[in-house]
């Protein structure tokens, strides 16, 4: 009697070991995860408080710490730092591109999602066609049409870039509207809705994540976009560019020397702004993007 | 496919049917309707849309007059003038003649064309809407007031509000530019041919022939594209299936009950989101440079050393992004990195739906871990994110910034048969073809290759549309 619980107890025992050691090695192995994903961060953000103007290649840490990347790139711009100025210009175009965009998506995802005519499918299928040319070949020509038109180097050329074509995006948008009862629409019109107001009163209040979904992705596009702003706001003068082109451009082979800490301070900077969004919208990401891809 | 062709078809003979109909049995004010499109509008009592589309008629025709029918005049030769600058010793100033520019030319020529269409289609369509008011009349009833009118925007019409903006921005900065592309890929628009100082003309296949393998013994054209299409293809495939499935292993890992805290987690991976790509990027270039941070790591701890006994290295550094081998491996490790926070999150959401009771019952009838993934939780997660995979693939292969901010100023080619194309090992057709315009002016043969990965792309999204629909319907 004995004998079996004394067995009984030390496989318990055995089982409970085993356990706490995978249990271990689980959380070990996601550490080293985690570290392997913020080490480059962490660089980023040592490297911004740096006493050192370039890039330390002997040490991860910093020998010396100090606020003076951050204090010179946000209070005494020079010709080649002129983050606050870079900050406001990329702040305007991202509220410009934010609203155009965002009216343009729904307004093209509620037409196809909930309107019926005789061209839609031609339409749709149209639009899917023009998506698989790359952007970036499209940029070339749009760069010399906004050159006869005599927009390129300015903050206007770029919203229509960002924007005029933003309509194309309304795949995960549309998914979502397809989602709203039809019921619900059909009871509105019969009590006498129009169109309009169905549009404006019972599915955009109703689409609340993908509506701060497509609101925060536009509004990002700009603080992360690349390869446009460099193509239409290159040439300008240096006050005229946004976030991305600037700090680029610290980092070319003459500058880098001096300037690296202050790049990965200006990179710090413009994450701020980014992840607040990102925390207080990611509810309404995840939602948006789920709910889209789901039942789309 | 065969679907929509049809319902095209007859919406055409609709159309042109009831165009057709208007214009033979309609009065004097629907056939001059068609020339003057307010004309219809005042016979029929509808004087505020007459003004209205005769403001719009003759923006048209202004446009037309003014510039479009000078360019298309020139179109079958892009221009003949050359710019020439004399010296005016009256004036004491150069003066260039009325020279021709010949992108200007293919961009009017272009949008003339469009607006030719539009206006075209537009009057069938005022002499159709006439002959209906003509009914309307000819019964005796009463015709809308403009108020009506707008009103039917807003109601049967709407879509016609929402789509009208949206549908011409995606004209102006998408369809126009497009045409124009694929129009300069069969001319010789290059850095010896630069608008305004000279002209450039249609010059046919030639760019597609070089391209190929053509244009003579100097064009290394053809080798380098099958090099860096070979390239694009491999990344693509690598760089959507290493993060998608990275992502979904990694949301099991912390979703799975055992795990602590797994909101924690999730946080500290997402923390790379919250720092914008081109920063990342940008960043991580230094630490991966030849003389970089992680290179002193490396040789401190003696995996320079190992590396070189073993003869994978042969310089006394690991060349992460100056080696054509080295770097392709270390962009694909790095794009892991940059990707799987992202699809961590999408799979997080995707597999929260999956119905827990499935699970339950596939545990209860013996079913391991192994075979729960293969048999349920994947074939979920594919059905789900099948399109979004194809659109990743599609999107990587376009994956313009994180080639381009690797490797741009870094990664300098040893191949004298890439170089002489401007090409490098790394490359992706899409940055291809940005370096060829941005730095060599090389407009045609960018314009020839964009016009190839826009081939290899809709191949690759209808082939595997056509898997993805064939698939589902033997599932259900």
């Amino acid at each position: 009697m004995t004998a079996t619980n004394a067995t009984v107890e030390k496989q318990l025992q055995q089982g409970r070991t085993k356990k706490l050691v995978g249990s271990l090695f689980r959380h070990l192995f996601l550490a080293v995860l985690a570290v392997i994903w913020l080490v480059p961060i962490a660089w980023l953000v040592l490297t911004s408080f740096s006493t050192d103007k370039g890039i330390n290649f002997k040490n991860f840490v910093p020998e010396g710490f100090t606020l003076w990347n951050y204090t010179n790139i946000l209070f005494s711009s020079d010709t080649v730092t002129q983050f606050p100025r870079w900050f406001m210009n990329t702040f305007v175009v991202a509220c410009f591109n934010c609203v155009i965009s965002t009216c343009f998506v729904l307004m093209v995802a509620y037409a196809f999602s909930c309107c019926r005519f005789k061209s839609r499918s031609l339409l749709q299928n149209l639009s899917v066609t023009v998506n698989l040319f790359p952007g970036v070949l499209a940029m070339i020509a749009v760069y010399f049409v906004l050159k006869n038109l005599n927009l390129t180097n300015s903050h206007a050329g770029l919203i229509m870039v960002y924007a005029g074509s933003s309509g194309l995006g309304y795949l995960i948008c549309k998914g979502f509207f397809d989602t709203v009862p039809v019921a619900l629409r059909e009871a509105a019109k019969l009590d006498g809705a129009s169109e309009a107001r169905i549009f404006f009163q019972i599915v955009i209040p109703m689409s609340r994540p993908i509506l701060v979904y497509t609101i925060i992705n536009s509004f990002m596009m700009p603080w992360t976009d690349f390869v446009m702003a460099k193509m239409i706001l290159n040439s300008g003068l240096s006050e005229n560019w946004t976030v991305s082109i600037g700090l680029y451009n610290m980092l070319g082979k003459a500058l880098i020397n001096n300037y690296f800490s202050r790049f990965c301070a200006g990179g710090v900077l413009v994450s701020i702004p980014i992840s607040i969004l990102f925390v207080i919208m990611q509810k309404f990401y995840v939602e948006g993007i789920t709910a889209g891809a789901a039942k789309g | 496919m065969a679907k929509t062709a049809v319902r095209l078809d007859s919406g055409e003979k609709g159309f042109f049917g009831s165009f057709g109909e208007a214009f033979v049995k309609g009065d004097i004010f629907t056939k001059l309707s068609f020339v003057i499109w307010g004309l219809g509008y005042i016979g029929h009592g509808q004087l505020m849309k007459a003004l209205l589309v005769t403001f719009v008629q003759g923006l048209g025709l202004y446009f037309l007059a003014t510039s479009g029918i000078q360019s298309l005049m020139k179109f079958g030769t892009l221009g003949t003038v050359k710019m020439e600058s004399t010296f005016d010793f009256a004036t004491m100033k150069n003066v260039v003649n009325n020279y021709d520019n010949s992108f200007s030319i293919l961009l009017l020529s272009v949008v003339s064309i469009i607006v030719i269409v539009a206006m075209v289609a537009a009057g069938m369509m005022v002499v159709a809407s006439n002959y209906d008011l003509q009914k309307i009349r000819a019964q005796g009833k009463k015709t809308n007031t403009f108020l009506q009118d707008v009103n039917v925007y807003l109601n049967e019409k709407f879509y016609v509000t929402l789509l009208t903006l949206p549908v011409l921005g995606v004209v102006i900065f998408t369809i126009v530019p497009l045409f124009i592309l694929i129009a300069v890929a069969f001319t010789n628009y290059d850095q010896q041919h630069m608008p305004p100082s000279d002209l450039f003309t249609w010059v046919g296949f030639a760019n597609f022939l070089t391209l190929f393998g053509g244009g003579g013994l100097t064009a290394t054209f053809g080798y380098s594209f099958r090099k860096v299409l070979t390239w694009t293809l491999v990344w693509a495939f690598f760089a959507t299936f290493t993060t998608f499935f990275g992502g979904v292993l990694l949301a099991m890992f912390i979703n799975d009950k055992k795990t602590k805290l797994p909101k924690l987690w999730r946080t500290l991976f997402m923390v790379s989101i919250a720092v914008p790509q081109f920063v990342t990027l940008l960043l991580v270039r230094n630490f991966f440079s030849d003389t970089g941070i992680f290179n002193t790591m490396m040789a401190n701890c003696g995996v320079t050393g190992l590396l070189r006994n073993m003869g994978l290295i042969h310089t006394t550094y690991i060349p992460f992004l100056t080696d054509p081998g080295w770097a392709k491996f270390t962009i694909i490790m790095i794009n892991i990195w940059i990707g799987v926070p992202y699809q961590m999150l999408i799979a997080t959401g995707v597999l929260m739906n999956i119905p827990a009771d499935m699970l339950e019952a596939a545990k209860i009838d013996g079913a391991n871990p192994v075979q729960m993934f293969f048999r349920i939780t994947l074939p979920y997660l594919l059905n789900v994110q099948g399109p979004a995979l194809v659109t990743d693939f599609v999107k990587n292969i376009n994956n313009f910034n994180v080639i381009y901010l690797l490797t741009q100023d870094v990664f300098a080619t040893h191949d004298q048969a890439l170089a002489a194309s401007n090409a490098k090992e790394v490359d992706l057709l899409v940055t291809w073809l940005f370096r060829l315009t941005q730095e060599y002016y090389n407009y045609k043969m960018a314009a020839v290759i964009g016009i190839m990965v826009f081939i290899v792309c809709a191949v690759f999204t209808v082939v595997s549309f056509r898997f993805i629909n064939k698939r589902e319907a033997t599932f259900s």
